[in-house]
């Protein structure tokens, strides 16, 4: 999480609750305000772990429809609103990966990342490393090859991996919202991170 | 991941604390033994070579930006509200729409969308239909209808032409009503005598028998309601005795 001072977190914890108390009272611009500050986070959990764009869209506007609903049932004693949130959006990302599991089970790092017949998989993506035509276009080839080998991750992998590294949450914290100890996070974290890096080196071996 | 020990310490503990050590929170003799054991123990040195690779892959990914109707859409799915704004940034300047284009993204567009749907076409193309019909039955014409409509002021004119056609009408019958009124007048003072049409009716009438007064024996020998538990109702006895014959049928 972000790294600021005890005082500056109580005051964003009672700033939330005041916002989230004006959302219950039927205050339109304070759940607007709510949107802005947590659509942007949410947006990218949901792109990092469903992998599309548009399924990541759909996903974080499930997520708000169902903050909207349950919001009197937020209770900031029991954990920062960001954490309530991050649960709110883990559990709908794992309703949709169960709903779309047999579509993953069939994939694997070599498989098209496309319906297109004619796409070429993933390890044929990596384009030439000797003569990279544009530093900014060779970042963004290879951060869509991280993405893609996050996607063939497994969900409790990838989850914890996504939380911690892009999201910069705590072990405490992806404990709550896993459910899970937090060794359990640690080790998920640990196997996660190694094999991401196992795929890609293996999808680099591949090209080079 | 195998248990051995390796420079006091065990795999398992070297598992434990490698998220500690990649974050950088190990320190002192625990940070010397756990590198001590990730140099002579290749499974765990190899995890710890892939799990700071794999956190460097994904430290190397960058936020993405969400859709620009994102914020919108959300709003409009929760609270309702059109927040057309929201697609376009804040400074931009909002392009003027009129009261007409108002009225018809806010109500036009809706109501021709239902419309257009097939399965409502058939029945407004009946309804179009009836009120045709009806209409060129009243013998409402639909150039003067538009005419009334588009020119209020031509109701009074009709109205007043009304008026005046009933006062002539009214006029012009005087005479003839003061004529027939005298007439009755007439009529009343004369003595009121059989007329002849009757008296030849009754010559005519062979039977002998009240016309009247049968018909009205007949109705209500025929009209009248039997119920089976009414108590006010006939008698057994005063029910008509009928003859009952069975014609059998041999074969």
């Amino acid at each position: 999480m972000t790294e600021s001072s005890g005082e500056q977190q109580v005051e964003d914890v009672q700033v939330v609750a005041m916002l989230v108390r004006r959302c219950i009272a039927g205050d339109s611009v304070a759940w607007e305000e709510i949107v802005q500050t947590y659509n942007r986070r949410i947006y990218n959990i949901c792109y990092r772990f469903a992998g599309s764009a548009d399924d990541a869209q759909d996903l974080t506007q499930e997520v708000f429809i169902k903050m909207y609903r349950t919001l009197s049932s937020y209770d900031h004693t029991k954990g920062a609103f960001v954490t309530w949130v991050t649960t709110i959006t883990r559990n709908l990302l794992v309703d949709h990966f169960r709903k779309t599991k047999q579509d993953r089970m069939t994939d694997s790092i070599d498989s098209t990342a496309s319906d297109h017949e004619d796409a070429q998989p993933l390890s044929e993506q990596i384009p030439d490393q000797s003569a990279p035509p544009d530093t900014h276009v060779r970042q963004r080839e290879v951060s869509e090859t991280v993405h893609q080998a996050l996607g063939k991750l497994s969900p409790e992998l990838r989850e914890a991996v996504i939380l911690r590294d892009l999201h910069d949450f705590d072990y405490r914290e992806i404990a709550t919202v896993l459910k899970v100890p937090e060794g359990t996070v640690k080790s998920r974290i640990n196997r996660g991170r190694a094999e991401l890096a196992r795929l890609l080196q293996r999808t680099y071996r591949q090209v080079m | 991941m195998p248990d051995l020990t390796r420079n006091g310490m065990q795999c398992n503990e070297f598992d434990s604390l490698l998220s500690d050590a990649i974050d950088g929170i190990l320190s002192g003799a625990t940070l010397d033994r756990f590198q001590a054991h990730a140099r002579t123990c290749n499974t765990c040195g190899a995890l710890l070579a892939e799990a700071e690779a794999g956190r460097g892959w994904l430290k190397g990914l960058t936020e993405v930006e969400p859709p620009a109707g994102l914020v919108a859409n959300i709003l409009a799915s929760t609270t309702g509200v059109d927040t057309q704004r929201l697609w376009t940034p804040a400074h931009a300047p909002q392009p003027r729409v009129s009261w007409w284009e108002q009225v018809q993204a806010s109500y036009l567009e809706p109501f021709w969308a239902v419309v257009r749907q097939p399965r409502f076409a058939m029945s407004f193309g009946m309804a179009f239909f009836a009120i045709s019909v009806s209409l060129a039955a009243l013998g409402v014409k639909p150039d003067i209808a538009w005419a009334y409509i588009t020119h209020p002021v031509n109701f009074r004119h009709t109205y007043y032409n009304t008026q005046a056609r009933v006062v002539r009408y009214v006029d012009n019958m005087r005479p003839f009503l003061e004529v027939q009124a005298a007439l009755h007048s007439i009529k009343r003072t004369a003595p009121a005598e059989p007329g002849p049409d009757k008296q030849k009716e009754r010559k005519n009438d062979t039977t002998q028998q009240p016309e009247q007064k049968q018909d009205r024996n007949y109705s209500q020998a025929g009209n009248q309601l039997i119920l089976a538990g009414d108590p006010l109702g006939p008698s057994v006895n005063d029910l008509p005795v009928v003859s009952v014959t069975t014609y059998r049928r041999f074969v």
